[in-house]
């Protein structure tokens, strides 16, 4: 990936040479999606901080009950690396919104150990130092921002030599913690806005169709992670209905389960 | 190597064009992905955090490709189009899961640059159509960048 700010160098004259069109007129005003559904592209799943965001709107939220720092078990299956990396990302995500520098510190460094695991440190090397650089001078946003270069640098890495699949359970792992704080937020303070934010049901179906093609990765966590992913289909899949904050509860049992299952040894 | 360049382009016009046409046929979608970020840049300063990850591809003239992203109510989005194609025309919209137009009315197009902007009545998959409206070239390289706040 190449950095955003090189190119912002680039461009003053964008915003000013702009001219905003009116063209509302001629766009369609309805697609047919069923036409368009083999022209899709696959679903860029969205980081956990976009999530908190949202949630952030709805009300003040004591994120630091939420940071976790411990460097975890050691794995050496590629898999359970990524998966966890996945997690760890998530964890300074979390960290960032809770303004910890010193848990920002610790999770930039275990990524970096965590890469070198799975043979892409190089590609984030950079990224650690400018993590543990702007915490220090809790320079947040910037920090959010070198953890999204750090997972985009990771998976182009992982991409680069074929690993698409361990790539993958980067973005897992990453959504498995995301949707666990999510649903430990909401079911701490329910609201049906609250709720309706873990209506993601083709971002779930993206993750079961890209598991079901990982039959290799025959590991007993991948294995509960499918079976859990079933489980939580029905509870986000409902249409227009709301989500209920049994489902909610249900929902945060199950991520809290597998997330458990991805930090520490069987 | 400048100096370079410049004795090559001024013994021989005809080299420099093969060099253009040369180099024009190794413009990739991280060429598009750049002129992408330009159009981004000025809504970082109002507060949008700009994703690393990116979608993009190459179209034919009047060609489209649809891209479908998880946004979430609360959150504003921009979609940011760009080519390298500078004589290109192109363009970006967004509907709901159920094929409506689902986009703020501030969104724009100016030639190889377009942009669309959302904010979600509700949180759920979305539709992001990208379409190569004219070009010069045959296979037109895309780049769509979006960011969130």
């Amino acid at each position: 990936m190449i950095p955003i700010a090189r190119y912002f160098k680039l461009s003053a004259l964008v915003a000013s040479g702009l001219t905003l069109c009116a063209y509302g007129a001629q766009t369609p005003q309805h697609i047919d999606v069923k036409q368009l559904s083999k022209k899709v592209e696959d679903v860029v799943v969205p980081l956990p901080n976009e999530v908190f965001g949202a949630l952030n709107k709805l009300g003040s939220i004591n994120w630091k009950e939420y940071v976790r720092s411990d460097k975890g078990s050691n794995f050496t299956e590629r898999p359970r690396i990524a998966l966890l990396l996945g997690t760890v990302i998530a964890d300074g995500f979390i960290a960032v919104q809770a303004e910890d520098a010193p848990a920002v510190k610790e999770i930039g460094q275990r990524v970096q150990t965590l890469a070198r695991g799975i043979g892409v440190e190089r590609s984030i090397t950079q990224h650690a130092k400018a993590i543990t650089e702007a915490a220090d001078k809790r320079k947040w946003e910037s920090v959010r921002q070198e953890l999204d270069r750090t997972q985009n640098s990771v998976q182009q890495a992982m991409n680069e030599v074929h690993d698409e699949k361990l790539s993958q359970l980067v973005s897992l792992g990453g959504w498995l913690r995301g949707t666990e704080v999510l649903t430990a937020v909401v079911t701490k303070h329910f609201s049906t806005e609250g709720a309706e934010l873990l209506h993601q049901p083709d971002l779930l179906a993206y993750f079961q169709t890209r598991l079901q093609a990982m039959p290799e990765f025959n590991l007993p966590i991948i294995r509960e992670i499918r079976g859990a992913l079933d489980q939580v289909k029905p509870l986000i899949d409902v249409g227009n209905a709301r989500i209920s904050s049994e489902s909610v509860k249900k929902i945060s049992d199950i991520t809290t389960r597998l997330d458990n299952g991805i930090v520490t040894r069987d | 190597m400048r100096a370079f360049v410049k004795v090559l382009f001024r013994g021989s016009p005809s080299v420099a064009i093969l060099l253009a046409l040369r180099l024009a046929s190794f413009a990739s979608v991280d060429d598009a992905q750049s002129f992408a970020l330009q159009a981004a840049e000025p809504y970082v300063k109002e507060g949008f955090q700009v994703r690393e990850d990116y979608w993009g591809g190459d179209l034919g003239s009047g060609e489209k490709k649809a891209v479908r992203q998880q946004l979430f109510k609360g959150n504003e989005y921009w979609f940011w189009m760009g080519t390298e194609v500078e004589r290109a025309r192109i363009s970006v919209h967004i509907y709901d899961s159920e094929g409506k137009l689902a986009e703020q009315a501030d969104g724009w197009e100016k030639g190889h640059f377009a942009a669309a902007h959302i904010i979600p009545k509700s949180t759920g998959s979305y539709f992001i159509i990208v379409t190569i409206e004219e070009s010069p070239e045959e296979r037109t390289h895309w780049a769509l960048v979006y960011g969130f706040r």
